[in-house]
C-alpha cells in the first residue's frame, strides 16, 4: 500500500477535525464574556442598538445582546414564561405602567441589592425627580430610560393654509385650542382638500384623558383610592370629549391616527412627545406646543419605560449593572437622545428639534402615568380606556361613564 | 430455531400497534389532553406560573368571568358572529360552487376557482393588515370610493357600530373559498345520469339542487358545517386581533379574544383558563348538537 494514499480512517479523522473546528465558535477558544440579553421593543435599526453597540465596542468583558421582543405586553408575556422556566432576560425594557407587575410578579431586582455603589452612581446622573418614578415598593428597580409626556403637535402647513396666526404661544389652553380647531375646520373642511381630513385628535386613550383630568385638578387614582368620578375629573373628561361632540375630531385608533398625522391629514394632535423623532424627519412642518391647560392649570403626566434587571444570577446581575452604568453616561445619553424622548439626565445635551414643549413640561414637573395597583391592576387600564372611548363616542355622558368606570374598576384595584 | 422466530414474530405483532400508534397517541396526550386537564385545574386556582403558591379558589374564576361585562359583550358578539357567519359561509360558497359548475369554459371555471380560493391561502395576519389599509378611516381605498361617489366617509373598523361587521366581512372573505372548493368537489362527484334523469322528469335547477344535489353532497355539507362552526368560534380571533384588537370598547371581541386578553395581556391565568373551559364546553356542545340533529340526515352511500 502506498504511504502517501489517504486511508479511510485518516480521511474520517481529518473530516471530523475540520468539522469540529468549523462548528466551534471563535469565542470557544477565548475567555467567555458574560452575555447580557435585553428584551426590548426596538430592533437593530433604532438608536438603542447604537447604545448597545457603543458599549460592546468597549470590550468590558460583558457582551450585550439587544433582542426585539415586541410590545410591552409581548415582552412581559415572554418574560413571564422565561421566569417560569428559570431563565429570565437579564434586562427588560419595562413600561412604566408595568411597575407593580415588574416588581411583584416578575421580581425585578433592587439595584441596591446588586451593587449599591453603582446604583447611587447611576441615579446620580439623572434628575432627582426621576428616582420616585422608578422606585416601586421602596425598591429602586429601574434606570429611567424613555420619558415622554403628551404634548400638542400642530401641522403648520394646514395651520397657515387656514389663515391662522403663525405666532403660536408655547403655553396654550383647551379653550384656545378648540377655538383654533373650529376656525381651521371652517376654513379647510368645506372644500375638497387633498390632505386635510380632521381638525383635531386628542388621542382616544388612557394617557391623554388622564392629562385632561389632572389639568382640571382631579386624579383617576389618588394613591389607591379611585377618584375618577370627582367633579374635577368630570370637568376634565367633558372637555376631553368636547371636540368629538363638536365634530372636529374624527375618532380613530392609535395606528390609524399615527398614519393620518404623518400623512398630513390631521391639523392638531395631542400625543406623545416621542413623536418628535418621526415628525422631524417628515417634509411637513410641525410645531410642538404644551398640552392644553384647563383654567390656566396644568399637572401633566409622564410615560415611557425604564431598564430593569430580572436575572437572579449575581454575576449576570453585576454584568447588567455595568451596562446600565454605561447607559447613564453622557455618551450613551447623547446617542439615545436621537430617539426623541425627553432628556432626563443631568447632562446638557441641548434641546433637540420639536422638544421644546416636552422640556417645558418636564421642567414644570411630571406625575407618573397611572400604575394600576392590585393583583388585577393590568385589567384596570383596559377598563379605563374602554370607558374613555364610550364617553368620547357619546355613548354615555361623562358623569355616567365615570361613575360606571369607578364601579367596574373598584374590584380590580382592590383585588 | 423456528420456535424462537415465531416467538419474536408474536412479540412484534403484539408491540406493532403500540409502535405505530404510540407516537400519535403521545402527541395527542401531550399537546391536547394534558393542556385541557391543566386548563381545567388552573381554572379552579389562582396561580401566575411563577409563584410557588397555588391557591384553590373553587368557582371564583368562573364567577368573575360571568360577571365581567367584557365577557358578556364577548359572548353576545360570539353568538352574533355564529348567527351571521355560519349560514353565510355555507350558503354563499354553495351558490358559487353551483354557478362555477355551470361555466362551460374550463379555463374560465379554473380562473373563477383560483380567484375565489386565493384569500384562503393568506395568513390571517396578512389578510388583516391588507384590510386594515383598505378600511383606513382617513385614507383608505373604501373611503376613496365613497368620496368618488359623493358619499360620506366611514370610520369602518374604528366605528363602534361597524367594527363587528368589518371583522365578520373579512372573516367571510378569508374563509368562503375553502368551503366553495369542498362543495364544488362534492357537486362534481354526483353522477351525471342522476341529473339527466331529473331533467327528463322536468326538474328545474332549484329542485335539482334541493332534492338531488344537497342530499348527495350531505357528507361534505355536514363536514363544512362542523368545521365552519369551529372556525367562526375560534379562528376568527386572528382577524379580531389584527383588525380591531376587540375594540372599540369590546364591540368586536369574542370569547376567544377575551380569553387571550385575560391570559396574555392581563396575566390572569385563572380567568383565562375558566374562559377556555367555557369555550371547550361550548364548541363540544355545538358540535354534539350538530351531530345529533343532522348526522341522521347525512347519506354516506353514493
Amino acid at each position: 500500500m502506498n504511504n502517501s494514499s489517504l486511508s479511510r480512517r485518516g480521511f474520517t479523522q481529518g473530516a471530523a477535525m475540520f468539522g469540529a473546528a468549523a462548528a466551534l465558535p471563535v469565542h470557544a477558544f477565548a475567555q467567555e464574556d458574560a452575555v447580557v440579553t435585553i428584551s426590548s421593543p426596538w430592533g437593530a435599526d433604532r438608536p438603542f442598538q447604537k447604545v448597545v453597540d457603543a458599549y460592546n465596542a468597549k470590550q468590558t468583558g460583558v457582551s450585550v445582546v439587544n433582542r426585539l421582543d415586541g410590545s410591552y405586553e409581548d415582552m412581559a408575556t415572554k418574560a413571564l414564561a422565561s421566569v417560569a422556566a428559570g431563565r429570565p432576560p437579564e434586562i427588560m425594557v419595562t413600561g412604566w405602567k408595568f411597575g407593580y407587575f415588574a416588581r411583584r410578579t416578575l421580581a425585578a431586582r433592587d439595584f441596591y441589592d446588586i451593587d449599591s455603589t453603582k446604583a447611587d452612581a447611576i441615579m446620580g446622573n439623572f434628575k432627582p425627580s426621576m428616582k420616585p418614578l422608578v422606585t416601586i415598593d421602596g425598591a429602586l428597580i429601574g434606570l429611567p430610560w424613555s420619558l415622554s409626556t403628551p404634548v400638542t403637535w400642530i401641522n403648520m402647513d394646514l395651520w397657515r393654509e387656514a389663515g391662522l396666526d403663525d405666532n403660536i404661544p408655547l403655553d396654550i389652553s383647551h379653550e384656545w385650542l378648540v377655538a383654533q380647531a373650529a376656525k381651521l375646520d371652517k376654513a379647510l373642511g368645506n372644500k375638497k382638500h387633498p390632505t386635510y381630513r380632521s381638525a383635531i385628535d386628542l388621542s382616544n386613550n388612557e394617557w391623554t384623558s388622564q392629562a385632561y383630568i389632572q389639568n382640571a385638578g382631579g386624579f383617576i387614582l389618588d394613591g389607591t383610592n379611585l377618584t375618577c368620578d370627582s367633579a374635577e375629573a368630570i370637568a376634565g373628561i367633558t372637555a376631553f370629549a368636547e371636540p368629538a361632540k363638536m365634530g372636529l375630531w374624527t375618532n380613530m385608533d392609535y395606528r390609524a391616527q399615527a398614519k393620518a398625522q404623518y400623512a398630513g391629514n390631521i391639523a392638531i394632535v395631542t400625543t406623545s412627545s416621542s413623536r418628535a423623532g418621526p415628525l422631524s424627519a417628515l417634509d411637513t412642518e410641525f410645531k410642538d406646543v404644551m398640552f392644553p391647560s384647563m383654567d390656566g392649570k396644568r399637572n401633566m403626566n409622564s410615560g415611557g419605560n425604564f431598564l430593569s434587571i430580572y436575572t437572579q444570577n449575581d454575576e449576570l446581575a453585576k454584568a447588567s449593572m455595568d451596562f446600565l452604568a454605561f447607559c447613564a453616561t453622557q455618551e450613551a445619553q447623547a446617542i439615545w437622545s436621537e430617539m426623541g424622548y425627553a432628556n432626563v439626565s443631568k447632562f446638557d445635551l441641548g434641546v433637540k428639534p420639536l422638544q421644546t414643549a416636552a422640556v417645558a413640561q418636564l421642567d414644570a414637573g411630571l406625575t407618573a402615568e397611572t400604575i394600576w395597583p392590585g393583583e388585577r391592576g393590568l385589567e384596570g387600564q383596559s377598563v379605563w380606556r374602554q370607558w374613555v372611548a364610550r364617553i368620547t363616542e357619546g355613548v354615555v355622558t361623562p358623569e355616567e361613564g365615570l361613575a360606571r368606570a369607578k364601579r367596574e374598576l373598584a374590584p380590580l384595584v382592590s383585588a | 430455531m423456528r420456535q424462537r422466530s415465531n416467538v419474536k414474530r408474536a412479540a412484534f405483532s403484539k408491540l406493532a400497534p403500540i409502535i405505530f400508534v404510540g407516537p400519535a397517541i403521545l402527541f395527542v396526550v401531550v399537546f391536547l389532553y394534558a393542556p385541557i386537564i391543566f386548563s381545567v385545574a388552573l381554572s379552579f386556582s389562582s396561580w401566575n406560573f411563577i409563584s410557588p403558591e397555588i391557591n384553590f379558589v373553587g368557582f371564583e374564576n368562573y364567577r368573575r368571568v360571568f360577571h365581567d361585562p367584557n365577557f358578556q359583550d364577548a359572548a353576545y358578539n360570539t353568538l352574533l358572529y355564529c348567527v351571521v357567519l355560519i349560514p353565510v359561509q355555507i350558503i354563499v360558497p354553495l351558490l358559487l360552487a353551483s354557478l362555477i359548475l355551470r361555466v362551460k369554459n374550463r379555463n374560465l371555471a379554473g380562473f373563477y376557482k383560483a380567484t375565489l380560493f386565493l384569500p384562503t391561502i393568506l395568513a390571517y395576519s396578512t389578510a388583516g393588515i391588507a384590510w386594515l389599509w383598505l378600511f383606513d378611516p382617513i385614507n383608505g381605498f373604501l373611503n376613496s370610493v365613497l368620496t368618488a361617489f359623493g358619499l360620506p366617509q366611514s370610520r369602518w373598523q374604528t366605528d363602534p357600530n361597524l367594527a363587528i361587521w368589518c371583522v365578520a366581512f373579512v372573516t367571510f372573505w378569508k374563509n368562503f373559498g375553502l368551503n366553495m372548493l369542498l362543495l364544488l368537489a362534492a357537486l362534481v362527484s354526483i353522477p351525471k345520469e342522476i341529473h339527466e334523469a331529473a331533467a327528463l322528469d322536468n326538474a328545474g335547477p332549484w329542485r335539482r339542487l334541493l332534492t338531488i344535489d344537497l342530499p348527495l353532497i350531505s357528507p361534505t355539507f355536514f363536514f363544512v358545517a362542523v368545521t365552519t362552526t369551529i372556525n367562526v368560534m375560534d379562528d376568527i380571533v386572528g382577524v379580531i386581533d389584527v383588525l380591531t384588537s376587540g375594540g372599540p370598547y369590546g364591540q368586536s371581541s369574542n370569547i376567544l379574544y377575551y380569553m387571550y386578553e385575560r391570559g396574555l395581556s392581563f396575566f390572569q391565568f385563572g380567568q383565562a383558563s375558566a374562559a377556555s373551559v367555557i369555550i371547550i364546553i361550548l364548541v363540544l356542545f355545538v358540535t354534539w348538537a350538530q351531530f345529533r340533529m343532522f348526522e341522521n340526515r347525512v347519506h354516506y352511500e353514493s
